[in-house]
């Protein structure tokens, strides 16, 4: 692809000292295929939770990129992900959504594959291929490496990814804790999916958008859905983290912890959202694993490349389905003995803040869905996204923990550093060449 | 009451045919956007439910929809179908602004069960939906309503929604079913 003429040398698509991004980025075929082997077939992909697939048998199909897996437990409890496609002519070897199975048996021509992928037998394994096959080497194709976070389990196809810990860094960590620290956590039955006609990084890069918020949800914070007391808090805590990680998002300082504390002690008033949040952050177990500053935070994190840790007990897959088409799933999570009536409670909002009926996120596939038609055009196309909000004018606080955060008003520090790191492992041919490469999260001003 | 299929051919055609005419009648208030008067064909403590669908194996197929209390696109009560009309009604809704163009076909309707004031039937819908130059969704599917007669009207008391498709195909349910 050319570059726009303004491109600095090494950044093809993303102005970094501009905040100038190419939005062909969101429409051209041959950037997106190149998507499915750099960022997808390379990144730490989430995959499901160990609740989801709790018996051996039990399995959960889900999206590497457009790759379809098979994350399965197998008989020895273990979690396998294993590639839906048959080694011997391609065909899927499983149809169903979820479910529990013996094994995977191919509906072409009956090649069976146990719960490890590996090929156990077929049709005339004597008469017709007179014994002379490997069975060993034409087992399904394997995830290179499965590991799991606090329950969330995720999967590379790349054997030289970093260990997930090391992937994931503090900050993927962090934005994992602040659901898990809700207690021992258990899936919901039931993965909420649609279909928006936009590329995957506009509904990505929208969970740091707080700009948004008050006009496209202008209708839900006009019907009482959002309080106007609960959006009144928009002081800002955004947090980059190496490879693309992010949280980006309210952030409250400890006065407005203990002030929120002290009304829903009082038991005056009915509590808002954010007293039930700020009480259990007060909680010492809590604060030790979130940290001084993370206690702070109630951004929504963003693991790279595309898992969304919502504040509703949520996480949300952004999954590609070609450049003009992205799925997004939920997944619900309640801790287990949790009392009826939270339980009641936080379904409310499970079922009624996103997902395409959601009273918040009905309006927001539409601004994708059309600033990616947006980018198809010739002369549109050639007009960059502005995505300096705020760039130059913030400064990366340094706190002794090692948490570091720019604590601002609503900005675009997130998006930035997002496309900053698209772009990075974009360019890199491998995780050799991307650990060398990558940027480290910003310090100083920004 | 007797059971319906027990009333003589006439009390059965007096039956379905008031309770189709309420459908009917309902459906033209969510086609024409009349949502208030709609929202007054509701009784206070109805349940208006979709729950998920997921593709399963023959042999899972009891594991299909999602059960009460669990994720659903819709889990309804009066409240919340307000919250809705309300939103809907009140300014930069902006998946319906410009308006969807929508039509709602009923078919199908059979009686359940009767029983007191109330009537349980099944029928089974399209509904088309159009929007702007080239948006276009089509969902059919199977519902189950209750309606109970309150001072001699009908109203709705509770609505179940079985759509027939597991991934959304549309990129909101920014309207009513």
């Amino acid at each position: 692809m050319a570059e726009p003429s303004s491109a600095p040398a090494g950044q093809p698509w993303y102005d970094v000292d501009r905040g100038l991004l190419d939005r062909r980025i969101y429409a051209d075929p041959e950037i997106y295929a190149e998507e499915l082997e750099k960022i997808f077939a390379r990144a730490w992909n989430f995959v499901c939770h160990e609740t989801q697939i709790p018996e051996p048998g039990d399995f959960f199909m889900n999206w590497i990129g457009e790759d379809e897996v098979i994350v399965v437990r197998d008989r020895t409890g273990q979690i396998q992900v294993l590639l839906n496609s048959c080694a011997h002519r391609g065909n899927t070897v499983c149809r169903a959504e979820q479910g529990n199975a013996a094994s995977f048996l191919c509906s072409y021509h009956g090649w069976n594959f146990d719960l490890t992928g590996k090929l156990v037998g077929m049709p005339g394994e004597e008469e017709y291929y007179r014994s002379d096959i490997e069975k060993g080497q034409w087992g399904l194709g394997r995830a290179a490496q499965v590991d799991s976070y606090k329950g969330f389990v995720f999967a590379t196809m790349d054997p030289s990814a970093p260990p997930l810990e090391d992937y994931l860094g503090w900050v993927g960590r962090l934005g994992i804790d602040t659901l898990a620290t809700h207690g021992d956590l258990v899936a919901v039955d039931g993965v909420v999916k649609n279909r928006v006609k936009c590329n995957w990084k506009l509904a990505v890069d929208n969970l740091y958008d707080w700009y948004h918020v008050k006009i496209s949800h202008g209708s839900a914070i006009r019907a009482g859905l959002l309080s106007h007391e609960s959006m009144a808090y928009m002081d800002q805590m955004v947090i980059l983290g190496e490879y693309g990680h992010g949280i980006g998002g309210p952030g409250l300082s400890e006065a407005q912890i203990a002030e929120f504390d002290a009304r829903m002690a009082s038991g005056e008033g009915e509590p808002q959202w954010y007293d039930l949040q700020a009480a259990r952050r007060t909680d010492p177990k809590v604060r030790e694993i979130l940290g001084p500053v993370g206690s702070r935070c109630f951004g929504h994190p963003n693991i790279f490349p595309n898992l969304w840790v919502a504040l509703t007990r949520q996480v949300c897959l952004r999954i590609p389905r070609g450049p003009l088409e992205t799925e997004l799933w939920w997944f619900t999570f309640m801790p287990k003995g949790i009392s009826e009536e939270e339980r009641r409670n936080s379904m409310f909002m499970a079922n009624h803040v996103f997902g395409p009926a959601g009273l918040l996120e009905q309006d927001d596939g539409e601004n994708w869905s059309h600033s990616t038609r947006g980018s198809i055009g010739a002369v549109t196309s050639r007009q960059p996204h502005y995505l300096r909000m705020g760039q130059g004018h913030d400064r990366v606080g340094e706190d002794d923990s090692g948490q570091h955060a720019i604590e601002t008003v609503v900005n675009e520090h997130g998006q930035r550093w997002n496309y900053q790191s698209w772009q990075e492992w974009m360019l890199a041919e491998s995780w050799e060449d991307l650990i060398a490469s990558h940027s480290e999260p910003p310090k100083g001003t920004v | 009451m007797a059971a319906f299929e027990d009333l003589s051919l006439q009390e059965r055609m007096l039956l379905t045919f008031e309770a189709e005419q309420f459908l009917f009648q309902e459906a033209a208030l969510l086609d024409e956007k009349k949502l208030d008067e709609w929202l007054n064909l509701l009784t206070e403590d109805i349940h208006y439910w979709m729950p998920l669908r997921r593709t399963t194996t023959a042999k899972e197929i009891d594991r299909e929809f999602t059960k009460p209390g669990d994720m659903a696109l819709f889990d309804d009560d009066i409240r919340t179908l307000r919250l809705r009309v309300e939103r809907l009604s009140a300014g930069r809704a902006w998946a319906e602004d410009p308006p969807s163009r929508t039509r709602r076909m009923v078919t199908n309707v059979r009686i359940l069960e009767i029983s007191g004031d109330e009537t349980l039937l099944s029928c089974n819908f399209q509904l088309y939906r159009t929007r702007l130059a080239s948006e276009e969704d089509s969902w059919i599917g199977r519902r189950e309503d209750l309606l109970r007669r309150v001072d001699g009207e009908l109203k709705l008391a509770r609505r179940h929604i079985f759509l027939e498709q597991t991934v959304i195909l549309a990129q909101n349910m920014s309207n009513l079913f």
